[in-house]
């Protein structure tokens, strides 16, 4: 299969699939419609709101910091992480979006991607094609030849299910004697401090609580007023994302703990014993002021839109390259926000699609309208 | 994307756009001999109160398709009067074009005088809407313009446009937003009544009326009631899972327009053969790929 067709198949799929989740799940949409006022009161107030995550953070015992660039957030987390260790990362764009997996390489640290679309791209030393399938572009063929490099048993004729068992028995033999587990954040509340997470392989799981360490990464965008609205955010980005219900949920308030003996509540227990979060700003603060741009701060990354645009599906990767790992119409808008990068936007064709099928009911064509003003003052007279 | 070529691409496209709007109210030396020959053959009225509103749009749905490779002789012939008319001789729409779009433009005009007996046109004088420089995100250039359209509409004591196309609806609806354009307009396809019509199509929604300006479920009751039979699949033709003809990036990107122009023929007609749009630059943007004819093609 090519693109063409891939693309075709899966945005038919996912539209479906959806359209269907919503149907027998309608409680979805008013979580939905809840969050977009949630987030629209963090977005008014995110200096107030980073400062009120932070503090409780560091009230569970945890660490947290905020990053104002890439340069700074690399600094913070490679002094965490250090030099020579084993690092497992969960699928992140943040990480991405800071290149964070090749900065702590180059520090003599092995890092593995644990989401299995995410590991394919990085043995493959390609680039994520979506947001939520890193590898929608390959094939079962692709993925058996890469997975071949660190499993001779694997060729073009195995299985898909054979495929997974190999990454998972070479993954496993990383987690084991992982010192630092790296996740980014669906949602962070700023009242308990709490990192929700939502995945389906598992692998999420284990990088959260077998490493010593746990580094969540994440932009401020992603922080939300409460707990219940970050339990919300797993919900609805799951439902849009069209894999509902999600296998797994995960929430993590600062290192592991027990109250187990005189229902003291010490740490750590099992778990990780550091639990550091950082937050990033790169760009989102100032995006969070400026009236034409701040609706994109409310994505929650559900990767919907991407189906529903005809130049992601036509381009593909290759619209905004490895610019960003951010793509599709929620990628013109970050990779704006993060790269000031306004030239993607040129080629939006305003076929509304994306407004129709977002969660957060962002009017994404105003946006890159306006990024698009933005290019259109740097072009020459 | 190549980036370079954009910037380049956009920078001359302004130039050319502006420079031919400021002066002459067209996007491109264009011969409006041939532009309004559909009015004169049918004795429209000149002026009024009530317009019908081409916007050159039917008249130059072909020329806009192929805006990339024109923009070089546009920004070369300048928009000098001479040098416009001449200009105008060499980019001239086929013979089978101009037959086409008189016909489509004679039966809006029909349909659209069942609901309103004086309805006049500007001929020669009706200004392009601007629609490129506001898709483009030229928003200073389209204020600008705009204001000199609004203008130009109050000197002929215009009090209420009939549109015939999405682009300049949605124009309209900006300037509304933006400059405080203030004449109301109205789509045709919302003034239909009792016409007739027969066929079986599978729609290919226009963006701009299906999901910027709310007539996804009205331009479907307009085409169903004149007996006109459309085959949907919510994968294809549901309003969150339509595409675009690929008409918008054309003007940047000839290649990429065909690119999605083609796969979107390629899906509209694994579910009907025939194709049914309402926008001139979704028909010829497609049409090199399906059969597609204009809703105006169908009822009458």
């Amino acid at each position: 299969m090519n693109w063409s067709q891939i693309i075709s198949l899966v945005s038919a799929g996912n539209y479906m699939e959806v359209e269907k989740i919503l149907q027998d799940y309608p409680y979805i949409v008013d979580m939905a419609d809840h969050l977009r006022e949630q987030k629209l009161k963090v977005i008014a107030n995110l200096d107030t709101y980073v400062k009120r995550t932070m503090d409780s953070v560091e009230k569970l015992g945890g660490h947290a910091y905020l990053a104002k660039d890439k340069d700074e957030a690399r600094k913070i987390i490679g002094d965490l992480v250090g030099e020579k260790k084993t690092v497992v990362f969960s699928k992140t764009n943040v990480a991405y979006e800071i290149g964070l997996r090749e900065f702590l390489q180059e520090r003599n640290n092995e890092v593995w991607e644990t989401d299995l679309g995410e590991y394919l791209v990085q043995i493959s030393r390609g680039w994520p094609t979506h947001i939520v399938a890193p590898a929608l572009d390959m094939t079962r063929e692709e993925a058996a030849k890469a997975v071949k490099k660190i499993d001779p048993s694997i060729n073009e004729n195995s299985k898909i299910e054979d495929i997974v068992a190999a990454v998972r028995k070479f993954l496993m033999s990383k987690y084991v004697k992982a010192d630092v587990g790296i996740t980014g954040a669906n949602a962070v509340a700023a009242d308990s401090g709490s990192v929700a997470l939502v995945e389906n392989e598992g692998n999420i799981r284990i990088d959260t609580v077998m490493p010593p360490m746990h580094i969540a990464v994440t932009g401020i965008d992603k922080i939300v007023p409460t707990m219940r609205d970050a339990l919300d955010e797993v919900m609805v980005q799951a439902a849009y994302a069209g894999i509902f219900p999600p296998t797994y949920i995960n929430v993590t308030s600062g290192p592991s703990s027990t109250a187990d003996i005189e229902l003291r509540r010490v740490s750590p227990a099992t778990g990780p014993k550091d639990f550091h979060l950082v937050l990033i700003d790169n760009g989102r603060l100032e995006a969070s002021k400026n009236e034409d741009l701040k609706e994109a701060l409310l994505c929650i990354k559900c990767g919907r839109c991407y189906f529903s645009c005809p130049i992601y599906r036509t381009l593909g990767k290759e619209w905004i390259s490895t610019k960003s790992p951010y793509n599709g119409p929620t990628g013109v808008m970050w990779n704006y926000i993060t790269n000031k990068d306004p030239w993607p936007a040129s080629y939006c064709v305003h076929s509304g699609g994306c407004k129709e099928v977002c969660p957060m009911k962002i009017n994404i064509p105003e946006v890159i309208k306006y990024i698009k003003f933005i290019g259109s003052k740097q072009v020459g007279k | 994307m190549d980036e370079d070529y954009v910037k380049k691409q956009e920078a001359t496209i302004r130039n050319v756009l502006v420079k031919n709007l400021m002066e002459s109210y067209v996007p491109f030396p264009l011969d409006k001999k041939i532009a309004t020959q559909w009015a004169y053959a049918i004795n429209v009225p000149r002026g009024g109160s009530t317009i019908i509103y081409t916007s050159y749009m039917y008249q130059m749905a072909n020329v806009f398709k192929s805006y990339e490779k024109y923009v070089p002789t546009f920004g070369s012939l300048g928009s000098s009067k001479i040098i416009a008319s001449i200009g105008a001789k060499l980019i001239k729409p086929k013979e089978e074009d101009i037959k086409r779009f008189n016909a489509i433009l004679q039966n809006i005009y029909r349909i659209v005088k069942r609901s309103n007996e004086n309805i006049g046109y500007l001929y020669e004088e009706e200004p392009y809407s601007g629609s490129l420089l506001y898709e483009l995100g030229f928003m200073d250039e389209f204020k600008e313009y705009g204001k000199k359209v609004f203008e130009l509409f109050k000197q002929h004591k215009v009090s209420n446009i009939i549109t015939i196309d999405p682009h300049t609806t949605n124009t309209l609806t900006n300037l509304k937003k933006y400059i405080g354009f203030d004449i109301p307009f109205t789509p045709y396809l919302n003034l239909i009544k009792e016409a007739k019509g027969t066929g079986k199509f599978v729609l290919h929604d226009s963006c701009l009326y299906s999901r910027f300006l709310g007539m996804y479920e009205s331009i479907r009751t307009t085409i169903r009631s004149a007996g006109v039979e459309l085959v949907e699949d919510p994968t294809v033709t549901g309003k969150g899972a339509g595409f675009c003809c690929g008409g918008p990036v054309g003007p940047l990107n000839d290649k990429l327009s065909n690119e999605i122009a083609k796969a979107r023929a390629e899906t509209l007609t694994s579910v009907n053969k025939d194709v049914l749009v309402a926008c001139p630059l979704c028909y010829a943007n497609l049409s090199e790929f399906c059969n597609v004819k204009d809703i105006a093609e169908v009822i009458a």
